[in-house]
């Protein structure tokens, strides 16, 4: 008997954690998102779909998912193809490659409210550096974070910079998986670079492609620090990803059913992403030569 | 070695044990009072220096002070605390926002703590009103304000503007602003600091107009007088280009400009008056706020409110710290370092301020601008309204939408707002 609960006495304690720290809360979510409550009332009136209804009526709603799609839309794959390509540049064992990786990574440690405040003056119309660099070439200077169409693409540059570092490594770590034989093979064979990378990397590096895949999707949508340190959403609404928004309704606006009402569509919208990423790309990953 | 190590160990541990529970004994001897507050820089040492002088009188009191962000940070952190049951025991609420509080019960009614004090005769008129809500008194005003006008003395010089340039009506504003901008926009210096939230509301009030009408509760965001203001406001930044756009997505950068001598001029609370004479000494001027159609500020700043889930004991540890904090000697402190006006009528008698007054010009800018300063609203809708209104603001500065169409919109759903409010 004892010999047979015995695994699962010992994942019980991370269960617990998981149940207490994850589980409940989901629960607790979908609970207040059908409620009406303001975190001070001391009822929590039930209001069924409303919150639901309300939040798929609202322009700031469709607004924040359209920004939130085109952050992630172009921030991953740019993303993804800069760091298979920085990573292959930086595969061999030479000190110029360890330093560069180091280089590389070090904004994937660095807090994220110091990126944001540094790029904030970075980018300032009037103050900022990269004006300032504008000004001196003749160039006029550009609103970066005022003008709509350009302050969400100055979020994706300055969330590309931080995250790209953790990316090149788990590349570096994948492409060196690959076994030599294979290129010697294809050097033998006389293949051309591009043809190598194309028919031996690409496909062999997809595990880590697809693990790098998911992981940041699921990140751009839940993108908050840089926007709330940068532009809060602004200018009118430009940069209001969903969870920016999701902190605006909830704690600055005190509806908490709306709040959690989004939190758990963001919640049905990522695992149907993660369904589809698995069924339309997860069978293209090989995972043996 | 091994049985050394044990020892050692056991030794170590007694002795935490017992600092522990000397610690314990220690801190239960004492009232601690938990105090949230929003004072940084000058302010910050300010209110040390009071909370210091509270524990030396009063040595079973202990003031754990501390310092969250800025207003909105408060209401924020207040409001997640509060069904965590980690809430303090004191907080500093800014005016308009305490009424949802009140209203739903987290304050604790301070009418008796009040009446039985010396305070409900000394404190100014204006000071009293600011705590009153629904006929109940939730906060005592300890850093009261207006926004008053500022202007770099240096910048006005250079710009071929005198001292003495009349900034009365938008008129004259937009005019020093664009001078400023045109001779020293080379330089990177512009006109005027965009203006922030309490300053728009200023500008909104000296047009003859609020926002909320503080009497009636009427929601006036789409009164002609309002779009009109708000209209010159947005007109500096995106059609006249005499305030830079920084301002707008950020408002602390209008002001830091302004502080940094990158800006003529600029609207903001008197309680920047320290601030500015340390960041600008000589040069910083203070002049009263434009009169556009009327003379008319809004009274700023916030008061301190107790908590209703804390312990009896505390709270009259606490409300003994509020008394102090808005004693006579107290406020002149508070005055002369920051800026912020006297709420109590016996605090013009104390050296300090005495000396403030005397040494410190423009400092009394804010106290002469009483006669037209008016309270606010403070239902629980105004906590919406000012939330929301920064993302409208952004759209109307920045040239992406009408003004009128989005002061009507948005006057439209704050009035379904309060309706739902009420419910």
């Amino acid at each position: 008997m004892l010999r047979r609960i015995t695994p699962y006495l010992f994942v019980l304690p991370l269960l617990a954690f998981i149940a207490v720290f994850t589980y409940v809360p989901i629960v607790q979510s979908v609970n207040l998102s059908m409620r009406e409550w303001d975190f001070l009332s001391p009822t929590k009136p039930f209001v069924g779909f409303d919150n639901y209804r309300l939040l798929l009526d609202s322009r700031e709603f469709w607004n924040a998912l359209r920004v939130t799609a085109v952050f992630a839309l172009f921030s991953v794959p740019l993303r993804l193809l800069l760091a298979l390509f920085i990573a292959s540049q930086l595969l061999r064992e030479t000190w110029v490659s360890r330093l560069m990786r180091g280089a590389l990574f070090l904004p994937a440690v660095t807090s994220t409210v110091a990126i944001g405040v540094v790029f904030s003056w970075v980018f300032s119309t009037d103050y900022g550096m990269m004006n300032a660099l504008l000004t001196g070439l003749g160039l006029s200077k550009v609103a970066w974070l005022q003008e709509p169409q350009i302050a969400l693409w100055v979020l994706i540059f300055v969330n590309t910079w931080k995250q790209l570092g953790y990316d090149i490594i788990i590349y570096i770590a994948g492409l060196q998986a690959i076994g030599t034989e294979l290129y010697d093979a294809a050097a033998v064979d006389g293949g051309r670079k591009g043809h190598v990378f194309r028919r031996i990397t690409v496909p062999l590096v997809m595990p880590t492609t697809y693990f790098l895949l998911m992981v940041s999707v699921i990140e751009a949508f839940q993108v908050f620090t840089i926007v709330d340190v940068m532009t809060k959403g602004g200018p009118a609404g430009a940069t209001d990803l969903v969870v920016n928004m999701l902190y605006r309704v909830g704690f600055t606006l005190f509806d908490i059913g709306v709040g959690s009402a989004l939190a758990v569509l963001l919640f049905i919208l990522l695992i149907t992403l993660a369904v589809i990423k698995s069924r339309v790309i997860g069978r293209k990953v090989h995972y043996e030569a | 070695m091994g049985i050394k190590m044990i020892a050692h160990l056991r030794n170590i541990s007694g002795t935490a044990i017992l600092a522990l529970l000397g610690t314990t004994t220690l801190a239960s001897a004492d009232v601690t009072v938990e105090f949230w507050h929003s004072f940084g820089g000058a302010s910050g040492e300010a209110l040390a220096q009071i909370i210091e002088k509270f524990e030396a009188e009063n040595a079973d009191i202990k003031i754990d002070a501390q310092e969250i962000g800025n207003y909105n940070d408060i209401v924020t952190k207040l409001q997640a605390a509060i069904p965590a049951q980690r809430a303090p025991d004191a907080v500093i609420m800014e005016v308009t926002r305490y009424g949802l509080f009140a209203d739903r019960g987290v304050l604790k009614d301070l009418t008796p703590y009040v009446d039985a004090d010396p305070l409900k005769d000394d404190l100014f008129n204006f000071a009293r009103e600011v705590g009153v809500y629904q006929g109940k008194n939730y906060i005592v005003p300890f850093n009261s304000s207006t926004p008053v006008l500022y202007f770099n003395k240096d910048i006005f010089e250079r710009a071929g503007l005198s001292e003495d340039t009349p900034l009365g009506t938008y008129e004259d504003l937009l005019a020093a602003a664009q001078k400023i901008t045109d001779t020293l926009g080379d330089e990177g210096i512009t006109g005027i600091a965009a203006p922030g939230q309490f300053a728009r509301w200023g500008l909104v009030m000296g047009n003859d107009s609020d926002l909320i009408d503080s009497v009636s509760g009427e929601i006036m965001l789409d009164a002609p007088n309002t779009i009109e203001a708000y209209e010159f406001m947005a007109s500096l930044v995106h059609e006249h280009e005499v305030a830079s756009p920084d301002g707008v997505t950020k408002e602390n950068n209008g002001r830091d400009a302004f502080l940094a001598g990158r800006v003529g001029m600029m609207i903001n609370s008197t309680g920047n008056y320290g601030r500015a004479s340390s960041a600008l000494g000589e040069d910083v001027a203070v002049v009263p706020m434009p009169c556009n159609k009327v003379c008319a500020v809004p009274i700023g700043g916030a008061g301190i409110g107790i908590l209703s889930t804390s312990d009896s004991e505390v709270q009259d540890a606490a409300f003994k710290f509020i008394s102090f904090a808005a004693s006579p000697e107290s406020n002149a402190l508070w005055f002369s370092a920051t800026g912020y006006m006297p709420i109590n009528q016996k605090t013009a008698e104390q050296p300090l301020a005495i000396e403030a007054l005397a040494e410190k010009p423009g400092i009394d800018v804010a106290i002469n601008q009483l006669d037209v300063a008016r309270g606010r609203p403070r239902p629980p809708v105004v906590t919406w309204m000012r939330a929301s209104e920064y993302d409208l603001w952004q759209a109307m500065a920045l040239g992406q939408r009408e003004v009128s169409d989005v002061l009507t919109e948005f006057a439209e759903r704050t009035r379904a707002e309060a309706e739902r409010l009420k419910r």
